[in-house]
């Protein structure tokens, strides 16, 4: 039976936060789009005693551009949005097709990004693209704001680098680069989290790759990510070999687990398939448009 | 109304020691709670009588109900069930049929031999019902054949996953009668389940079926109605119970994994001669319908094709799971996975190609099933013709693959009964010349009921809309004995055919007698009118008819018919069987079907891209739920083949959710799913028609598998064909290959 | 512990003042308050989409939305199926489309809200768009055809 006895509405963020300080810590949930936190409500695997619902905070709404020409994904944008924003383009390319590949049409409809990283479901797709796509996360807590890069932010399953009574505001985007970003998954059936997703954001001009960001989703704690194995895609400009060599290395460091959706051992073997696969899609899209 | 809800065992195997409800008793707005000590022991059990209502004694499985609380509020008997304490003293449980059939073994019911079996059940120990057919001499068909292929299989466990979860709404009135709502596809099983283990008689429970979001085999036998009754009377209140999800996969029941040996002999020219097969099955914790399936799966082990020399065995075993149970199939999608897949072994190993060795060995007219039955019908060669050319099979060379990506076609055959048991059908004309339809059988969302209205609607030449059909009820309903065994568009179709051709006649008598004419100068015009043949205008219309039946003379027409299917199964002249539970089993649909797969070279992911389902339906009564059932039940198939797998950690089932069991998606499922019916009517069918309700699931698993194999080169023999198992197949073959 | 607050729901044009506990759901609510029971509930956790209802014309998950986030929104159930959602009613009659049933009006509320989005779609897109609703009957091809069948109809 839910205890469940206050459910809030705050205007502001800040508000937002002095609910979350003034209940009864882990007895206190934020509630975005439900897309989780209800389906565990319903079977009884959390209880809070009070919700603090995002629906009515203005500022956490919508994709928006910064000043310096990057963008500022609200934490209460739904996937949805996040999956049609064509402003996701080149490098950030990465975010939007992860989005377009959570779950199904209806839950991206209610599901947000706030929601779905302060979950951190390793298998999630958001976090490894966040990963590749080196985002940063905005938080704001009792002190204020601060800002975490993704690379931080998810720290062991489902655990985040959210301090007590902190919540996630933001998505923070570096302005754009051309290259490109691609979203891989692996799955059972569509709309199921992945056994392996392989995320790539790749910055390439005049010929060379400025910046590479691989991560690797569903094979461990958090998503899988080398600064190595980035560092050799840059310097071998994405050539076979230093793919084979960045997905040997990912595979080794991968800790998956054995589970419903597949085993450990498949994991790690196929980790490097798509890695090889993704980079090899990537050659091929700049090989054309260059 | 009350609300149920159930306490789940956290032991697979254990002896009930003590119950203490007095917390929950006393928590909020609870009205009763009931344990095994409230129920008397009686059994139930459609083979076997070895169930009763709620764990007794002991526990046999992991989440097997202990105890059931009505209270106000769902929640509130949901948070109640959870203060019931239980006192458990844990024991042995054994897991899997080889731990099962170990010498000293636990047993998981130690009183087998003192249950009622209805059928010579050869059991002890842990198992549950050995059965054997053969036919010839299997081991001197292995001494005449060139080529002597044998592999081992393993199928999964399956869930049936029907949309809407199990539950059940009893009452009870002033006279202590109960009147019991579930969601079930036979009300005749529930009222006999409920009155079995609770020791009713079966005139004081009427059981009556709403809607029923489908059924596939887990709402045929038993699942909370018992228990829920119970409650009811216990409170004397109306109680609703419907199970989440969770416990929906948990405590219902699911298809049997299968451990199968095949092995067949044939000549060089691709002519079967022999066929030995042995299986393995895990029944669960209680025999539910799971010596049928045992026995069917046998019956269908030899396919649709001659194979002179033909011995099946089998084994089934309980074990501290689940009960597993009928499912779609019933044994015959896990048996043909083996046979279908072996027969493409045959193949390639004969230089043949899989459609001709089929179609060389394919039962013909004058063919009999495995056992001696005649085959009435038989339309299994113009299936496979017709699955070969609309697929484009002879041209499948031709097809290509992108970079990255193989493609490949595969192909296989089958057949299906559609029979059994008792049914019957009331056929009333109304007041007014309409006609209402009582038969007692469940739509259960095959569209039963329209077919039904069909054949009346076309025996009495009478509009579809002045057909009704009134829901099973067993106070009001003749006997069915259920939707299953894709049975009821033939039997109860005939049922249906005989009362509505009797109403003809009792509609004639009045005619004759108020036209002054002979009833053999009669027809039936359209539109529910009786007329002079070759004298037009001379006519009555029914409501004439039926005014004068109701008000001066005859009395009300009704048309009643019942039957039950009666050809033997097995000639012993030509078969010997031990522990085969159906003596008497139905008629035969056939079927084959191609499909096109593409495999991911990178990950070993399958994907179905085209498929043609082609089934002898004997005559489609209505095309578009003859295409429904065939797309559906190819779907269906195609979550077996590919994703669908019920997974257990030890005694405890780890994915009973759908976020963790996948079911195909609109993604999954091609578009270019193609359903074909052929024709060949069953002499004794109405309109000819026979059944079609499972058969497009049985060879899903085994084409696919076909196709894979003939993608990657790769024979796997385990289901499901996951992406690890097909990358594992490709790797080992590239590695072969060097 | 659970306890009741009023709680104000449009629902298919009409505004219903009840009562909910803060943790009831909109399927909950929408059952048992409100006697709609058009949205299914086959898992209550938003996989199989038997639940789904439209929100401002959006499809949601009744099972994942919580009763009182609804105050202020447009909520249209099956039950109040008009203009698309009524022509995707006649097209799945049609096409054969309605086997068990269940998961039907879930499949036209998504497809409804769908087509106001996409008013032709390709046969693709429709199985991309109905991938969150689960049917276990009828193969999807039907569902597919009777979707198409009413874009071809257009908007009423």
């Amino acid at each position: 039976m839910s205890a469940l006895a206050r459910l809030h509405r705050p205007a502001t963020v800040e508000e937002a936060v002095r609910l979350l300080a003034g209940g009864d810590g882990e007895r206190t949930r934020l509630l975005a789009g439900g897309a989780t936190l209800v389906a565990m409500l319903n079977a009884g695997l959390v209880d809070p005693a009070e919700l603090v619902s995002l629906a009515a905070v203005d500022e956490l709404r919508g994709i928006g551009t910064l000043p310096d020409g990057g963008l500022r994904i609200g934490a209460m944008t739904r996937h949805r949005e996040t999956a049609a924003d064509v402003r996701l383009a080149g490098t950030l390319a990465v975010l939007r097709e992860a989005a377009a590949r959570i779950a199904n049409p209806v839950v991206r409809n209610m599901g947000t990004i706030g929601g779905s990283i302060s979950f951190a479901d390793p298998a999630a797709d958001y976090p490894p693209a966040l990963v590749a796509a080196d985002a940063a996360v905005e938080i704001a807590g009792p002190q204020g704001r601060r800002r975490v890069p993704a690379r931080e932010f998810f720290v062991d399953w489902y655990a985040t680098a959210l301090g007590p009574n902190e919540m996630v505001t933001a998505i923070l985007l570096a302005p754009r680069a051309p290259g490109l970003g691609s979203y891989d998954k692996l799955y059972r059936v569509a709309g199921d989290y992945a056994i392996v997703s392989v995320a790539l954001s790749v910055a390439w001009r005049d010929g060379a790759c400025a910046r590479a960001g691989l991560a690797v989703g569903g094979c461990g704690p958090r998503p899988l990510h080398l600064d190595e194995a980035d560092e050799l895609l840059r310097a071998g400009r994405l050539g076979a070999q230093a793919a084979r060599r960045a997905g040997e290395l990912l595979a080794a460091a991968a800790d998956p687990l054995d589970d419903v959706r597949a085993s450990a051992a498949y994991r790690r073997r196929v980790i490097p398939r798509m890695v090889e696969r993704a980079l090899a899609a990537a050659r091929d899209e700049l090989s054309r448009t260059a | 109304m009350l609300h149920g809800a159930l306490l789940g065992s956290p032991h697979a195997h254990a002896r009930i020691k003590s119950y203490d409800v007095s917390a929950a008793r006393a928590a909020p707005g609870v009205h009763c709670v009931l344990t095994g000590e409230d129920f008397g022991d009686h059994r139930m059990g459609a083979f076997i009588k070895d169930e009763h209502a709620i764990a007794k004694g002991k526990v046999r499985y992991v989440g097997e109900p202990v105890a059931a609380v009505a209270a106000e509020t769902e929640a509130q008997a949901r948070a109640a069930a959870r203060l019931v304490e239980v006192e458990y003293e844990e024991l042995p449980a054994v897991l899997t049929p080889e731990e099962a059939l170990a010498p000293g073994a636990a047993l998981v019911h130690a009183e087998l031999a003192s249950y009622f079996k209805v059928f010579e059940a050869v059991c002890g120990g842990n198992v549950c019902s050995r059965t054997e057919l053969a036919e010839g001499d299997v081991e001197q068909g292995f001494r005449e054949s060139d080529l002597v292929v044998e592999g081992r299989y393993r199928t999964q466990p399956q869930a049936h996953v029907s949309l809407e979860p199990c539950g059940a709404l009893a009452e009870v009135d002033a006279a202590g009668r109960v009147t019991l709502w579930s969601a079930n596809q036979s009300v005749f099983r529930v009222q006999a389940n409920v009155c079995e283990s609770l020791g009713l008689p079966m005139s004081r429970l009427r059981c009556l079926t709403p809607r029923v979001g489908a059924g596939f085999g887990n709402k045929m036998e038993a699942h909370v109605q018992p228990i829920v009754v119970k409650l009811a009377l216990a409170t004397g209140r109306p109680v609703k119970l419907v199970l989440s999800r969770e416990e929906d996969f948990e405590i219902v029941r699911a298809r049997h994994p299968f451990d199968l040996r095949v092995r067949t002999g044939v000549k060089r020219d691709g002519t079967f001669v022999a066929r030995e097969v042995e299986v393995l099955l895990d029944g669960g914790a209680y025999a539910d319908d799971s010596p049928g399936v045992l026995g069917y799966s046998l019956l269908m082990a030899r396919g649709p094709y001659r194979i002179p020399h033909a011995r099946c065995r089998g084994t089934l075993v309980y074990t501290n799971k689940l009960r597993f149970g009928a499912f779609r199939g019933f044994g015959n999608p896990q048996v043909s996975f083996a046979t279908e897949t072996q027969i493409d072994e045959i193949a390639a190993q004969l230089g043949i190609d899989p459609v001709e060795i089929r179609r060389k060995n394919a039962l013909g007219a004058d063919d009999r099933w495995f056992g001696g039955q005649a085959l009435a019908s038989n339309g299994l060669r113009e299936c496979i013709d017709v699955a070969e050319r609309e697929s484009g099979w002879p041209a499948r060379g031709a097809i290509r693959a992108a970079p990255g990506k193989r493609r490949a076609m595969g192909f296989a055959c089958t057949a299906h009964i559609g029979g059994l048991l008792g049914t019957g059908a009331i056929v009333r004309m109304l007041e007014d010349g309409t006609v209402v339809l009582n038969t007692g059988a469940v739509d259960i969302g095959q569209g039963s009921d329209t077919v039904l209205t069909q054949i009346v609607a076309e025996a009495l030449r009478l509009p579809l809309e002045q057909v009704s059909v009134a829901s099973p009820d067993t106070d009001g309903s003749p006997y069915n004995w259920g939707t299953t065994a894709s049975r009821v568009t033939y039997t109860t179709g005939r049922a249906v055919l005989a009362a509505a051709r009797e109403v003809e006649r009792q509609a004639k008598a009045h005619a004759a007698e108020m036209l002054e004419c002979a009833e053999a100068d009669l027809e039936l015009l359209p539109g529910g009118v009786v007329g002079v043949k070759g004298v037009p205008g001379k006519t009555l219309p029914f409501v004439a008819i039926s005014a004068r039946a109701h008000w001066r003379k005859g009395g009300p027409i009704v048309g009643t018919h019942t039957w039950v299917f009666d050809q033997p199964t097995v000639d012993p002249k030509r078969a010997v069987a031990v522990g085969l539970p159906f003596p008497q089993i139905g008629v035969y649909s056939f079927g084959a079907l191609a499909v096109e797969v593409e495999v991911d070279e990178t990950t070993g992911k399958v994907a179905v891209l085209r498929a043609w389902t082609v089934a002898d339906v004997g005559r489609a009564i209505n095309r578009a739920a003859v295409e429904g059932q065939l797309e559906g039940a190819f779907a269906q198939g195609l979550g077996f083949a590919l994703a669908e797998e019920l997974v257990f950690d030890g005694p405890r089932l780890v994915n009973p959710t759908l976020m963790d069991y996948k079911v195909p998606t609109s993604l999954e499922v091609p578009y270019a799913l193609h359903a074909h019916i052929v024709e060949h009517a069953e002499p004794d069918g109405p309109f000819g028609a026979k059944g079609v309700g499972e058969i497009g699931i049985n060879v899903v698993a085994a084409a696919i598998a076909n196709a894979v194999a003939a993608a990657t080169g790769a024979r796997l023999r385990e289901l499901p064909l996951t992406a690890e198992r097909v990358l594992g197949g490709l790797l080992q073959r590239e590695a072969e290959a060097g | 512990m659970s306890t009741p607050y009023p709680l104000a729901l449009q629902v298919n044009g009409a505004e219903h003042r009840l009562e909910a506990a803060l943790g009831d759901t909109l399927l909950t609510v929408l059952r048992d308050a409100l006697a709609l029971t058009g949205a299914k509930r086959g898992c209550n956790q938003g996989v199989c989409g038997a639940c789904t209802v439209l929100a401002d014309g959006e499809p949601v998950r009744a099972c994942l939305t919580l009763a009182h986030e609804c105050a202020g929104r447009e909520i249209v159930t099956i039950e109040g199926a008009a203009g698309r959602a009524q022509a995707l009613q006649e097209a799945f009659v049609e096409t054969g489309a309605v086997q068990c049933g269940f998961c039907s009006p879930g499949m036209i509320l998504t497809a409804a809200a769908m087509l106001e989005r996409t008013p032709r779609p390709s046969a693709d897109e429709v199985r991309a768009g109905l991938s969150g609703n689960l049917c276990r009957c009828s193969g999807y091809r039907k569902i597919v055809d009777a979707v198409l069948r009413a874009a071809e109809t257009g908007a009423p």
